[in-house]
């Protein structure tokens, strides 16, 4: 990997850190009234993934979006607009934090319900496959979303028509406060092999050097092959599921654990380059926010328009 | 009488021009539909095999492909968001239900996804598609092959739900909406309707397709229905034309999700007197909802209390003697409407001597 490349992966992750700090600061201000699933601690699982995917290729997501809304190449001031649900967010001021899209740049919708995108990145894949599309599809989702039956569903639809989708599992181990040894009864990587999709483990979410690289190769693979793969990633959500708290207050999960994984993040320790940073995102977040302030609220004319 | 002969004649005169059962109706469009656009692919459970979707989609496979014939695992869900994302990449998806009963797994996709997919982002996505569904009558279906589901879809904004009643309403709306319409629209077929022949090529113009249709003309009383209960109001109209002077003015609703309003409305400011025909039950549904159109804008209009007819407040039951109650009848649609234009129970006119909806189909060969 260049030299060049591993600064844009550190300035990517911080980036989305520093947004998703920016919209803990104004929460309390309640000028954001949607409910936010902040993805501080897994930036570098977005980032690694979204590097070697090109504009073309497309990625399917869940409410924990921001991240991915900004390392696929999403605009800032749109996405901060619709978190203000302001017409000139990127959808309008109708989706909010939970629905963000951006197809401009392949990040194909977000849904608030579990699971519920992972068989669009399938079928998606089935259409590229059909209409002789140089593209690859990425479902990304939680560990909480492999509880679902949909999944199962998906991957064998996915590997029973040889479908170039990614099926990238950021496993946090936690589906809101439910910890995923009360869950989960099997290995996740050895179930997706049951269903002939190989798959990679990938044990260290903080080092999106390490996940740009691993997951190039899978794409590249992906892209030769035409047929499924896994990946499961394991990270670490800083904060509570939903809202800008966090599960230590509660001892709901064990602080250790946060101080252990806190040690590896660069996105903590890596002043130096943190410093070299900071200024500019700043500035950037800035002018999204003034953006969104400045923006008008969507009217009447846009309340009945695009039901159907 | 010559009112009936300006209307959609449906079933009124199959001996003369052409002739089409509503099986074949249905196959001729899914076979013009995936001649027409590479980009069609059919997918459901058993959509290649010898049976075909009751010979709607028999043969399909031979002709365009295993790609495009796509069987697929029981995974209704699955299956449901996997066509969405085949749509929003550019292909339009024809999914297939052999009773409406097995789309309920899939209610996750086509409440939160399907139907929202265009509005919840902003306008950003269209996800066309048709998924068809067939509801069961008759021989036992019982309690989860016969369900009669369009309220609970009509009631989700971003969903378009039809009813063809016809082969002609078939050879209208489908063409429309896989060739030209843009969102998805779940269409309810009737069973027992597959085997009947209809007159077609009476093309309706000036409306697009997925609308209400007065299909008769008369002034004592205005019949909304749906599906098979559209035919079953042209047998009662015809009944009562011949026995009494009551004069019948049908509208086939077909659009349970955006009915015309208009000219539901019209249609009773001349009669007075509504009836509403549903093949489902009457609680939160298509009866219900007309109800709510007629009290929301003029229920002066009125000048009697509606009349509903449906299903009976109980899951199917599988045995014939209690199913032949279960429905609706000839005899008492013919009998309500009856009751409703002469204002009392003892009316006086003579009703047709009917058996059950599944006796006279069965050996149905029109004309009626």
């Amino acid at each position: 990997m260049a030299p060049a490349d591993i600064n844009i992966l550190f300035y990517n992750s911080l980036r989305i850190r520093m947004f998703e700090e920016r919209i803990i600061e104004l929460y309390p201000s309640d000028k954001i009234q949607s409910p936010v699933h902040l993805s501080i601690g897994q930036e570098a699982v977005a980032v690694g993934i979204c590097r070697p995917l090109k504009i073309t290729d497309w990625v399917f997501c869940t409410y924990r979006s921001h991240a991915y809304y900004l390392a696929k190449g999403g605009d800032m001031r749109t996405m901060m607009a619709e978190l203000y649900g302001k017409a000139t967010g990127c959808c309008h001021g109708k989706a909010g934090s939970m629905h963000l899209a951006s197809p401009e740049v392949g990040l194909m919708g977000s849904s608030a319900v579990v699971a519920s995108t992972i068989p669009h990145a399938v079928g998606a894949a089935l259409a590229a496959k059909i209409l002789n599309k140089d593209q690859i599809i990425v479902a990304v989702f939680g560990d909480g979303a492999i509880d679902e039956g949909v999944y199962h569903e998906s991957l064998n639809f996915a590997s029973l028509h040889s479908l170039p989708v990614i099926f990238v599992c950021e496993n946090n181990g936690w589906a809101s406060y439910s910890h995923f040894k009360t869950r989960q009864s099997y290995n996740i990587c050895d179930h997706a092999l049951a269903y002939r999709v190989p798959a990679t483990h990938i044990a260290e979410g903080y080092d999106f050097n390490k996940v740009c690289d691993i997951f190039s190769e899978i794409v590249t693979q992906v892209r030769q092959k035409r047929s499924p793969a896994f990946v499961e990633i394991t990270t670490f959500r800083y904060m509570e599921h939903v809202g800008t708290g966090n599960d230590y207050a509660n001892n709901i999960r064990d602080h250790a654990e946060l101080t252990k994984w806190q040690s590896k993040d660069p996105l903590i320790n890596d002043k130096t380059r943190i410093a070299a940073c900071r200024a500019k995102i700043g500035r950037e977040i800035d002018e999204a926010v003034a953006f969104a302030e400045k923006s008008p609220w969507p009217g009447r004319d846009q309340l009945l328009s695009d039901v159907i | 009488m010559s009112k009936q002969n300006i209307v959609y004649n449906d079933i009124s005169s199959a001996s003369e021009g052409k002739v089409m059962t509503y099986r074949e109706a249905i196959a001729q469009t899914m076979r013009q539909a995936l001649h027409d656009n590479p980009k069609v692919i059919l997918i459901g459970q058993g959509v290649d095999d010898h049976k075909g979707i009751f010979g709607t989609t028999t043969g399909l496979i031979n002709e365009f492909g295993a790609e495009r014939v796509i069987d697929t695992p029981l995974a209704e869900e699955g299956v449901t968001g996997i066509a969405l994302g085949a749509s929003l990449n550019g292909l339009y998806p024809i999914m297939t239900h052999i009773r409406a009963d097995f789309i309920l797994p899939a209610m996750n996709q086509i409440v939160n996804l399907v139907a929202k997919y265009k509005y919840m982002f902003g306008g950003l996505f269209e996800v066309p598609m048709l998924i068809r569904v067939v509801i069961g009558r008759s021989w036992g279906q019982g309690a989860q092959h016969s369900q009669s589901l369009q309220s609970l879809f009509a009631h989700i904004p971003g969903l378009v739900v039809i009813m063809p009643s016809s082969s002609q309403s078939v050879l209208e709306a489908y063409p429309y909406i896989t060739g030209r319409y843009r969102g998805p629209v779940i269409s309810f077929e009737h069973r027992l309707m597959y085997d009947l022949k209809f007159n077609v090529g009476m093309e309706r113009v000036g409306k697009q397709p997925m609308t209400s249709h007065r299909i008769r003309e008369g002034k004592d009383i205005t019949i909304v229905a749906t599906s098979i209960m559209v035919m079953e109001a042209l047998r009662a109209a015809n009944h009562l034309s011949r026995v009494s002077d009551i004069d019948c003015e049908i509208i086939d609703l077909h659009c349970a999700s955006h009915p015309d309003k208009a000219l539901i409305l019209q249609s009773i400011a001349k009669t007075g007197r509504l009836l509403v025909a549903d093949t489902s039950w009457k609680a939160y549904g298509v009866c219900s909802e007309i109800c709510r159109l007629i009290c929301e804008h003029s229920p002066s209009i009125l000048n009697a209390p509606v009349t509903t007819l449906g299903m009976q407040p109980a899951p199917c039951p599988t045995a014939k003697s209690l199913e032949d109650m279960f429905y609706p009848n000839l005899r008492d649609l013919t009998d309500a409407i009856a009751t409703l234009v002469k204002s009392k129970n003892n009316h006086g006119v003579p009703l047709p001597d009917e058996k059950s909806m599944a006796d006279v189909y069965k050996k149905f060969k029109g004309p009626f």
